[in-house]
């Protein structure tokens, strides 16, 4: 038997990205084996590394939790590009690198001296990708986004929402990761184009946009009905009960259900122990249920509370109907299931030491994808990377280091 | 200019968003996709809307639409083991098949990987379950409240000031969507790693773990510092939110300490600003209750648009909560060509999003609408010299 390879094995990438976004493209490449090079700064380095959850509170740039989710598997470079001999050396990096990813504000790549023409000139080939918040392109290209502002902007908040209440978030900055996700996509796309071609591309992402890919029942309401769907809670148009249910085992603890169809509500109603639901006219067809739908979920809710979250969830998906415990993060980490599939990663950290962290959402049969190493500390890998990679000897590397340029 | 992924055969037999957004993702980018569904209901995305007119039509749907530009599509009856032999033949000259039947209901829809794989060892197979293939709850439904409460996000939105109303899932299948995206990453993956290992192989993406991956900071608050994250917990920091304009909401971002600063000037240096409660973003954070009440009064004299102008120009990265209306009819949106139409024999001219990215060498296009349901019958089943019509008259099509 051969040894296992890795997809993206030999597949260098100079990662110039930041916060989430990006480093969340990053983090796909460097799951299928690519090396991740993150080119950082010490004088103003990621958002995330000095954001919490820091080990046990403890503030230190190493220790955020949230850089170390995300940046598994990667090298870091620090490098101040401020200083005049940095960009030479980003560009070395840039020569030998087959993917170059970013995510600044549209044009900050090229006011550094890095932009797709000059790289390009450099290396024919190469594939670089622009993850910026509203495009390179068009009238609002040069407005600056955070992640949060995805979602308004997206439309995802005028749809979200409980029923008759403001907009409302997600709970997490949702265009950031679906950027990153569909950046991942493209990248891919332009590699298999590069093998077969040896053709490089620039590719332009705008994260409002890929937020919007994901909104097309929405969008399609507005060009097919000059309407947008009203913020609905978590009701769906088509089932019914379909929602979070508070139950019983604690204050604030709920489970998921979705009733896909009259025959999973009969199941359900005998489940509760309450068969006559089904003979119920206010409840018998998914039309009638979703025209009484607040007794409907009085029904539900007085059964749900009665029980325990994991209860309600064994007990239904025995008849084949979803539910699921609104899962925390402590949940999260000791769900037996996720554990006995391998999911979360617990690599040694220099710093704060073995912790688990989220892993990757797919295996492969034969090739070779999983977290290769914990996050980096910043600029643990300056001097190999110099040395290996831009091919610097360890008096240049000393020179440069002298005049702060690797800081 | 050709497609980044000419050439590229696919068969895709999705039910809603996963499978469906994984393949239209590669269809958009040029490979020939075969969509196959069930004889008669076909693809539940058929039901599910928007509807024009708001008459439900299973070739009107709005997500099917979308979900399946580009594709051919077929019917087939895979839980015969006629059905099979069909499934085989089409496997043969495949090279990406992804789908989403359930692992309990694989085997009897024909989707074997020893079998299959032994069939044409250069196939690559995509199998997305919700709680993925191995595992104690390998056997568990999902459903996109479900899936995306299990995986964690549902538990991280809410109103603190509403403790009684439940955690809240994102509007539309965002379950489907990430599972699709995390079923293309791999599959193209495996596609490159193939060009040198010359063979396919299985691929297995669990729909929780794609929501328990993308919970920002949220997550290592239990590893890191022992925490729970809640829906009903303060933001630490302030104002991060969202406020009611004369004419429509806003979302007021101020993460920088220059960016309050902006903001403040744009408010007109008002004095309440400069209290102690207010002088940094922690603080304000902490005093958000009564920040909240002076930034309502001085937003709701404002214009949404004025003041998006007025932040953004100070690089301040406010955003409108856009409508749907203010999306179709974004300037930006239409100079970019973000919105693509394409017209349908039955539904007619369809307009919806288009091109997630611009690739400077291998474009977007938008080349066939979405199939009717059996559409290509005839055209798939003739080119690996199938009959259809015998096909039909079996009952399999």
């Amino acid at each position: 038997m051969t040894a296992r390879r890795a997809p993206l094995e030999g597949i260098r990438v100079a990662d110039f990205t930041w916060v989430w976004a990006g480093p969340f493209c990053t983090l796909q490449l460097a799951h299928l084996g690519a090396e991740v090079i993150r080119v950082e700064t010490a004088t103003r380095v990621c958002v995330t590394r000095m954001l919490p959850p820091f080990a046990e509170f403890k503030p230190g740039k190493n220790r955020s939790g949230y850089f170390n989710q995300f940046n598994q598997g990667k090298k870091s470079v620090t490098l101040d590009m401020k200083q005049p001999d940095a960009l030479a050396v980003a560009k070395r990096l840039c020569e030998s690198s087959d993917i170059v990813v970013e995510n600044f504000a549209a044009g900050v790549m090229d006011r550094m001296g890095l932009g797709y023409e000059v790289l390009r000139a450099l290396r024919p080939d190469v594939i670089m990708i622009a993850l910026s918040g509203y495009g390179a392109s068009g009238p609002d290209h040069d407005k600056v986004s955070y992640g949060p502002a995805q979602v308004p902007l997206s439309g995802m908040s005028a749809l979200t929402g409980y029923r008759g209440f403001p907009p409302m978030h997600v709970g997490v900055s949702y265009g950031d990761p679906t950027g990153g996700l569909h950046g991942a996509v493209a990248v891919l796309a332009a590699l298999l184009h590069r093998a077969k071609t040896g053709q490089g591309q620039y590719i332009d992402l705008s994260q409002w946009e890929t937020s919007m890919a994901v909104l097309p029942e929405g969008l399609l309401a507005q060009t097919m009905n000059g309407a947008s769907p009203e913020r609905d809670g978590n009701r769906d148009p088509h089932m019914a009960p379909h929602g979070v249910f508070r139950t019983g085992g604690g204050d604030d603890r709920w489970v998921a259900i979705a009733i896909e169809d009259d025959a999973a509500w009969r199941r359900c109603t005998e489940i509760m122990g309450q068969p006559e639901l089904a003979a119920d006219a206010r409840f018998a067809t998914v039309v009638a249920r979703k025209q009484h739908e607040d007794a409907l979920e009085e029904v539900v809710t007085a059964w749900t509370m009665t029980h325990e979250p994991g209860d309600v969830t064994a007990r239904l998906q025995a008849a084949g109907i979803p539910a699921f415990t609104v899962a925390t993060n402590h949940d999260l980490a000791d769900d037996p299931h996720l554990a006995a599939r391998g999911y979360f990663v617990e690599l040694e950290h220099p710093e704060v030491g073995v912790r688990k962290h989220a892993g990757v959402p797919w295996t492969m049969s034969a090739s070779d994808s999983r977290v290769r190493r914990a996050a980096p500390c910043l600029g643990a890998d300056t001097d190999q990377v110099l040395r290996d990679v831009c091919g610097y000897d360890d008096a240049t590397i000393a020179r440069l280091r002298d005049a702060k340029v690797l800081a | 200019m050709a497609g980044a992924l000419d050439g590229l055969r696919v068969l895709e037999i999705g039910d809603l968003v996963g499978a469906s957004y994984a393949t239209k993702m590669l269809a958009d980018l040029g490979a020939d996709v075969v969509k196959i569904e069930r004889p008669g209901r076909g693809d539940r995305s058929r039901q599910r809307g928007p509807f024009p007119g708001g008459t439900s039509h299973p070739e009107k749907s709005g997500l099917f639409l979308y979900l399946n530009t580009n594709k051919r599509g077929i019917t087939l009856d895979l839980t015969s083991s006629r059905g099979h032999e069909v499934l085989d033949r089409l496997v043969r000259d495949a090279d990406l098949l992804v789908h989403e039947v359930h692992p309990t209901d694989m085997a009897a829809h024909g989707l074997d990987w020893e079998r299959l794989s032994a069939i044409n060892p250069q196939l690559v197979m995509t199998s997305i379950a919700p709680f993925g293939m191995r595992g104690p709850h390998a056997a568990y439904r999902g459903s996109d409240v479900v899936t995306w409460s299990a995986g964690g996000i549902a538990q991280l939105n809410g109103d603190p000031q509403h403790p009684e109303l439940p955690p809240l899932k994102a509007f539309g299948d965002q379950s489907g969507f990430q599972a699709g995206l995390n079923a293309a990453i791999p599959s193209l993956a495996a596609l490159f790693a193939r060009i040198g290992s010359g063979h396919g192989e299985h691929i297995e993406v669990s729909t929780q773990e794609s929501i328990a991956a993308i919970l920002e900071l949220t997550f290592e608050y239990w590893p890191y510092c022992g925490l729970v994250a809640s829906r009903l917990g303060a933001k630490p920091i302030q104002p991060l939110c969202f406020m009611e304009c004369r004419d429509g909401w806003i979302f007021i971002c101020c993460v920088e300490e220059h960016q309050w600063r902006a903001f403040v000037e744009i408010m007109g240096n008002p004095e309440w600003a400069e209290m102690e409660l207010f002088e940094n973003r922690l603080a304000r954070g902490a005093n958000f209750d009564a920040l909240q009440v002076f930034l309502q009064e001085w937003c709701a004299t404002q214009s949404v648009q004025e003041l998006y102008d007025a932040a953004q120009a100070r690089r301040v990265p406010f955003a409108p909560v856009s409508t749907m209306g203010d999306l179709v009819a974004s300037p930006h949106l239409q100079a970019r060509g973000f919105f693509a139409t394409i017209d349908h024999p039955v539904a007619g001219a369809v307009t919806m999003p288009g091109a997630p990215w611009r690739m400077s060498a291998t474009p977007w296009t938008l080349r066939r609408p979405a199939p009717c349901l059996g559409q290509h019958n005839a055209e798939v089943l003739g080119a690996i010299g199938l009959d259809a019509s015998v096909l039909a008259a079996e009952g399999l099509l």
